[in-house]
């Protein structure tokens, strides 16, 4: 053991928690070398001088000035809880700002033109150039389209309508097996 | 507004809860009570620990004015932060953390301005009446000027080994709480604590 080792035990000799091992090493090291025993009675001096410093008082006016301080802190919390609000909205700023949004909102409204709610045709043509557009003949679409007998909503389904293409359909290189 | 009546010119103890009750209630079931809305629970917590801390911190400071303006405050944020305590630690360990940590803010904040000051002198260098100092007498005299060399010596330290020794030698904490407080293992703060002692045996063997 070299001073070293024996400094960093000499709290846990002093205070008995060595093992059985570490003390015999300790006091081996006390036995050849006594100024170390020195040391070990210096610092339990140091210890028993510092456990037998008085303790220190707070004074008279410590208890008025504490309560003194907790009044202050109740009288704050008090006045934070009046005026406590909802997001930060006291009622008054909160009845305030509604106010103002309905105004502004009413006020939109009243601005607001007619039809921009629908959706708006805005056409490309003037209105002479509509006047010049050819006429339709009499035979329309729609009237074509009532006399016909068979449209593609005639359709089936027991009997699935087969169409051929083959005249349309060019194949192109390979041809089938 | 009804206020806590902390301080009764007729003692310097309040009987807070019932007077059997004093002595029944843990710090923890006190810090629960408190908790809870009873006010009394802090009144008898301020009474059990001012004095205490007051000891802590003048020890760790050297300064009684800052001393007991960090118990001021140590108590106070008992006071408002009460909820921040959970049952998992003492309370004591609670306590002596936040007072530590002011302790320690002050300290740095001194050691930024280096302003000395009047309430740094000790007892004897100026008339500032404690009542816990006895008047001198020949024994006491001789006490005194020990007290005032190992507190010097203490000065000497480094924080992190002021702490400790301070809570163990003086304080007389558990190795266990103290590893707590100061948030470091075990190991270490016995560490610690030896290699303070060994400093202020070296210290007080050069005041000689």
């Amino acid at each position: 053991m070299d001073r070293y080792q024996f400094e960093d035990l000499i709290s846990d000799y002093i205070e008995n928690n060595l093992s059985m091992n570490q003390r015999k090493q300790v006091e081996a090291y006390l036995e050849e070398n006594p100024e170390a025993k020195q040391q070990i009675e210096s610092v339990k001096q140091v210890m028993a001088s510092m456990k037998s410093m008085p303790g220190i008082s707070t004074s008279a006016e410590f208890m008025n000035n504490l309560n003194r301080h907790i009044t202050a802190e109740k009288e704050a919390k008090s006045v934070v809880k009046s005026t406590r609000s909802f997001a930060g909205y006291t009622p008054l700023m909160a009845s305030l700002s509604a106010v103002v949004v309905i105004a502004v909102v009413m006020l939109g409204l009243e601005f607001m033109p007619e039809s921009s709610n629908q959706a708006t045709f805005t056409p490309t043509m003037t209105e002479q150039q509509i006047n010049d557009l050819p006429a339709l003949p009499a035979n329309t679409n729609d009237s074509m389209l009532a006399e016909s007998d068979e449209d593609s909503t005639n359709y089936d389904e027991d009997t699935p309508v087969k169409r051929n293409f083959d005249n349309k359909i060019q194949r192109v290189g390979n041809k089938r097996p | 507004m009804k206020t806590m009546n902390l301080y009764s010119p007729a003692s310097s103890s309040i009987p807070s809860l019932n007077m059997a009750d004093e002595f029944s209630y843990t710090d923890e079931e006190l810090i629960a009570r408190f908790q809870d809305g009873d006010e009394q629970a802090y009144v008898e917590l301020v009474n059990r620990y001012r004095n205490r801390l007051m000891t802590f911190v003048y020890r760790f400071v050297n300064d009684i004015e800052k001393a007991e303006d960090i118990v001021q405050d140590t108590l106070m944020k008992l006071y408002t932060h009460r909820h921040y305590y959970r049952n998992i630690a003492k309370f004591s360990t609670w306590i002596y953390t936040i007072a530590g940590n002011f302790a320690k803010t002050e300290l740095r904040r001194k050691k930024r301005h280096k302003v000395t000051n009047l309430s740094q002198m000790g007892f004897d260098d100026r008339e500032y009446q404690l009542p816990s100092v006895e008047p001198e007498t020949g024994e006491t005299a001789q006490g005194h000027f020990a007290e005032k060399k190992i507190q010097m010596a203490i000065q000497e330290l480094p924080l992190h080994f002021r702490t400790v020794v301070i809570l163990r030698d003086i304080q007389e904490l558990s190795y266990e709480e103290i590893s707590k407080i100061v948030d470091v293992p075990l190991g270490t703060v016995k560490s610690r604590i030896n290699r303070a002692r060994l400093q202020l045996q070296q210290s007080l063997k050069e005041f000689r």
